[in-house]
């Protein structure tokens, strides 16, 4: 992968009045203050979460099945905004310093700032080159010479350039499954957020697609803020810096990944990750 | 019970530890017999089928030799050479009529105003009339006994029936006297009616002064006792000078064409003689060729009888069945004989048809737009008349009625034929193209109209409804399938015909190609009905197509940011599309098969729609292939050649749905494998 292009990505963004208001590395993009979440209105299934995600690090999700750890990441985007019923029923979670879930945010702007990659890898029934400028050409971007740019570096930037670079025009469906998820990932950066949400984006994939996805992760680090929720812990102390665990739809703990692995401070973070349930 | 009786036969067998249990017969369970019985019913649907296609295609198919032989006999009859004349005769009347009409509306329209306000008050006069119609016809009879009764009572002599002529003259007297206002307040009281004014043809709006005028009018032409308003003596008088002026400004027009339509006269009577001559032709092959079954059926019957007298009567009957071949060459020589006389006509008359034709007014000279339009398109009846003359003096100096006929010719004369006349004493053509063109169009408005509707009320429903609205509009267009075809038809000849031709009349949007509709029954309001009925078929699986586009696309394109619409337009229908193709398939081969609707709707007239009207073809009536079954199904001859060509037509249509079906299942087939 080469940085050089990833620069050339960089400016674009910073263009944006958001990204100016943020400092480098370490500074708290995603503030959740004392979420609280129900699908229905009464029963919740995140309560009292607070935490903060830091720019340029990769965060963790990890707990048992239930936990509430894909809904939070689900909030980050809206993305819950889908489902009719479902809302935040208490705290508010700010991104680059804005209240999302403020009347006066535009969620489709939050989106473009906030990108997804899903546990099911799921490109368009398009071509290569179409699901990488999918995002592009909605906002309206109709200039072959920029698309042909944005397509290629994302790709590079997802490691899939060399694989796919004869074969732009034939079908995203007909690549493997990790090529696929990598596909996916390109068309995700191909916007510039400034934070990608990935939600087990192994889960589906061999060993071998796995280790490429995640090389994937901590390369893309350098430019964006990651959020990942993961069964895999082995995975967890792969890729992240910090790691949260959820259990019932609390917070238990937040801290350095290698700290939570090794010295956790609460008991049943201790008894999940050394495999006592879960 | 058949265990006990296997018990005393036979020693008992070794059932081992597994043993069937339960009912068996020949060692089948319950089991098997449910499912033999189900496998069976679907087996006999499918034997039914079958049985269905091959009774189809063998009535069918039988169509062709039939036809051919019929053709046969047409061309050795001389009947072929007779209407290669007849076409261009037939072309020939078409361009006359067509300028002849343009010179009529130019002279009727001349006087449009006054003939317009004299229709308005014939019809309140009618109508009137029929809503007084039990008092008129008493007062009327009161009044008409009063005017004669007098001269009958003068000549009678006998006095006593004198008395009593007179007794009723008196009567009639009183009950005029007493039915006249009752008349009159009747009548006053119908004008009063604001619905009485509603006029359907001509709708004119009339002012209050024409609306008084017509007022006092209709109260004038009292039952038996008409009287003329002067206003409208006025009107009439207006209306003939203005047709007589228009008429002494066209007079060379009418004169030329008079002298257009009076060329053909030598050619028109060459073709009367012929007709004649080919009709004895026809008569004589026909006799000829059903006289082995005629004598069969005789010997047959006369070895039934025992009556050996009436037996030898038929016998001799039998015998007595000319079976020479006729003489082809000797039937057809007054026709080859003609030939020269048509060469030496034939120029003349297409000459004299041109020098008319070049001497017609320019139709920018003409002053109403019916007018110049019809002069306008008379320049293709006129190149129409044209070609056919070119045609048939080619043709007929080598026409041979021996000449071989290939059978390739006669299935083509079915499918690209352009006449269907049945029932003719001439010769009857089957040609399937008036009812395909008239099929094809009516079907081609309704899939116009409805896939637009359809889909998006599909798109609506899947992707953007609230689920309350989702629960409301999917079974109540879903319930428009359960409208009875008859129904629909009904409703398409009573109320939307005529609000069609009603609004057809309105002035501002004469621009509209095909408005004014001369016809109220025709393929544009056939194609808006069929589009409603096709609307449940289309919306249901188009609806299932997108709901089969995965959620995670429309996931993924929202975290992408794209909006709602955005994803549908990009993603979701772009998937689905094949889907939606193929509910358009299917919802075309809804249409196409469609009876009721157009039987009742489409016009029911047989002819190639005339595609020189552009978009307004589509306001002419036509006759469908589904329709002309229905129609003429119920009163042919069994085994007849017109038995045997519905048969035909019926199998066209089951091929045309055939192949959509299949094409539909093919793209449904790859769309969801593509998922």
């Amino acid at each position: 992968m080469s940085d050089t292009k990833m620069d050339t990505q960089l400016p674009k963004s910073e263009k944006k009045p958001e990204s100016q208001a943020v400092e480098p590395t370490g500074d708290i993009v995603i503030d959740v203050d004392d979420v609280s979440f129900a699908y229905d209105g009464k029963k919740e299934v995140i309560r009292n979460v607070s935490m903060g995600i830091r720019c340029n690090e990769v965060t963790a999700f990890i707990g048992p099945s239930g936990c509430g750890k894909t809904t939070l990441l689900r909030c980050l985007n809206r993305m819950n905004d889908l489902i009719p019923t479902a809302a935040i029923t208490n705290g508010e979670i700010r991104i680059l310093d804005t209240n999302i879930y403020d009347p006066a945010v535009d969620v489709i702007e939050l989106r473009k700032h906030v990108g997804m990659v899903f546990q099911k890898y799921n490109p368009f029934p398009k071509s290569i080159y179409e699901n990488v400028a999918y995002g592009l050409r909605i906002q309206g971007v109709r200039n072959k010479a920029t698309l042909d740019q944005a397509v290629e570096e994302s790709l590079i930037a997802a490691g899939l350039w060399s694989e796919v670079k004869d074969r732009l025009d034939a079908s995203g469906l007909g690549l493997s499954g990790g090529q696929q998820q990598r596909l996916c990932i390109a068309r995700t950066i191909a916007v510039q957020p400034k934070i990608i949400l990935m939600d087990e984006p192994c889960s589906a994939l061999d060993p071998i697609s796995t280790t490429k996805i995640e090389d994937l992760i901590t390369q893309l680090k350098t430019h964006f803020t990651i959020v990942i929720v993961t069964h895999n812990m082995q995975q967890a102390t792969r890729v992240s810096d910090k790691t949260a665990f959820f259990y019932l739809g609390e917070l238990i703990e937040i801290d350095e990944t290698t700290k939570v692995f090794s010295n956790p401070s609460k008991k049943q973070t201790e008894d999940y990750i050394s495999g006592r349930f879960g | 019970m058949s265990d006990s009786a296997a018990k005393t036969e036979r020693p008992k067998r070794d059932r081992g530890p597994f043993p069937r249990k339960g009912f068996q017969i020949l060692g089948l369970g319950l089991q098997d017999f449910i499912r033999y019985f189900f496998g069976g019913n679907a087996g006999l649907a499918i034997v039914v089928l079958i049985f269905i296609c091959l009774f189809l295609a063998k009535e069918a198919i039988f169509f062709f030799p039939q036809h051919h032989h019929e053709y046969r006999i047409y061309r050795q009859a001389g009947q072929e050479y007779v209407d290669l004349i007849g076409k261009e005769i037939d072309t020939h009347t078409r361009l006359g009529s067509t300028v002849n009409i343009a010179y009529l509306a130019e002279v009727n329209e001349s006087s449009t105003e006054e003939d317009q306000l004299v229709n308005a008050l014939l019809q309140v006069k009618t109508a009137v009339e029929n809503r007084t119609e039990r008092l008129g016809e008493r007062l009327g009879d009161a009044r008409e006994s009063m005017e004669d009764l007098p001269e009958e009572i003068a000549k009678e002599a006998d006095p006593a029936k004198k008395a009593e002529m007179e007794k009723k003259l008196a009567e009639a007297r009183k009950l005029e006297q007493e039915l006249a206002p009752e008349w009159k307040s009747e009548a006053e009281a119908a004008l009063d009616d604001p619905t009485i004014w509603d006029l359907d043809r001509n709708p004119v709006r009339l002012n209050t002064e024409e609306k008084v005028k017509i007022r006092e009018a209709v109260l004038m032409a009292e039952p038996a006792r008409e009287q003329d308003h002067p206003y409208f003596v006025a009107l009439r008088e207006s209306s003939a000078a203005k047709k007589e002026k228009a008429r002494a400004k066209y007079e060379t027009f009418k004169a030329t064409i008079d002298e257009l339509r009076n060329a053909v006269k030598p050619v028109r009577d060459l073709h009367g003689e012929l007709r004649d001559v080919a009709m004895e032709n026809r008569r004589v092959l026909d006799k000829f060729e059903t006289a082995p079954a005629r004598k069969k059926a005789l010997i047959e019957g006369a070895e039934a009888t025992k009556d050996p007298e009436e037996k030898a009567r038929k016998l001799k009957m039998a015998e007595a069945v000319v079976m020479d071949t006729p003489d082809y060459e000797a039937l057809n020589k007054p026709i080859y004989d003609s030939v020269p006389k048509y060469e030496e006509i034939e120029p003349t008359f297409v000459s004299g048809v041109t020098k008319a034709w070049e001497a017609l007014p320019d139709p920018k000279t003409l002053e109403t737009k019916s007018g110049r339009e019809k002069l306008r398109a008379a320049k293709a009846s006129y190149e129409d008349f044209l070609k056919s003359a070119e045609n048939s003096s080619e043709k007929i100096p080598k026409w041979r009625h021996d000449k071989p006929m290939s059978v390739l010719k006669t299935v083509l004369a079915f499918f690209f034929g352009k006449d269907w006349i049945t029932n003719s004493s001439w010769h009857e053509f089957y040609g399937l193209l008036p009812l395909f063109s008239g099929s094809l169009l009516i079907s081609l408005i309704a899939i116009v109209v409805s896939v637009p509707f359809s889909v998006a009320a599909a798109v609506y429903v899947n992707q953007l409804a609230r689920s309350q609205e989702q629960n409301f509009i999917k079974p109540a267009l879903e319930f428009i399938q359960a409208i009875p075809s008859i129904v629909l038809g009904f409703f398409g000849i009573l109320v939307l015909g005529t609000a069609l031709r009603n609004l057809s009349h309105v002035e501002w949007l004469s621009w509209v190609p095909g408005f004014p509709m001369s016809e109220r029954l025709n393929m544009l309001t056939a194609g808006l009905l069929l589009a409603f009925m096709a609307v449940p078929t289309i919306f249901t699986l188009a609806e299932d197509a997108l709901n089969n586009v995965p959620r995670s696309f429309s996931e993924a394109s929202f975290a992408l940011g794209a909006s709602k619409l955005q994803t549908i337009f990009k993603v979701v229908m772009p998937t689905a599309i094949s889907g939606i193709v193929a509910a358009v398939l299917l919802g075309f081969g809804r249409i196409i098969g469609e009876t009721m609707v157009v039987l009742l709707v489409a016009g029911n007239k047989i002819q190639i729609p005339d595609f020189t009207a552009g978009i307004g073809v589509f306001t002419q009536p036509a006759h469908t292939m589904t329709g002309i079954i229905a129609q003429e199904l119920g009163e042919v001859e069994q085994g007849s050649l017109h038995w045997r060509a519905l048969f035909m037509v019926g199998m066209v249509l089951f091929c045309i749905s055939l192949l959509i079906n299949y094409f539909a299942q093919r793209i449904l087939k790859k769309f969801h494998h593509a998922h």
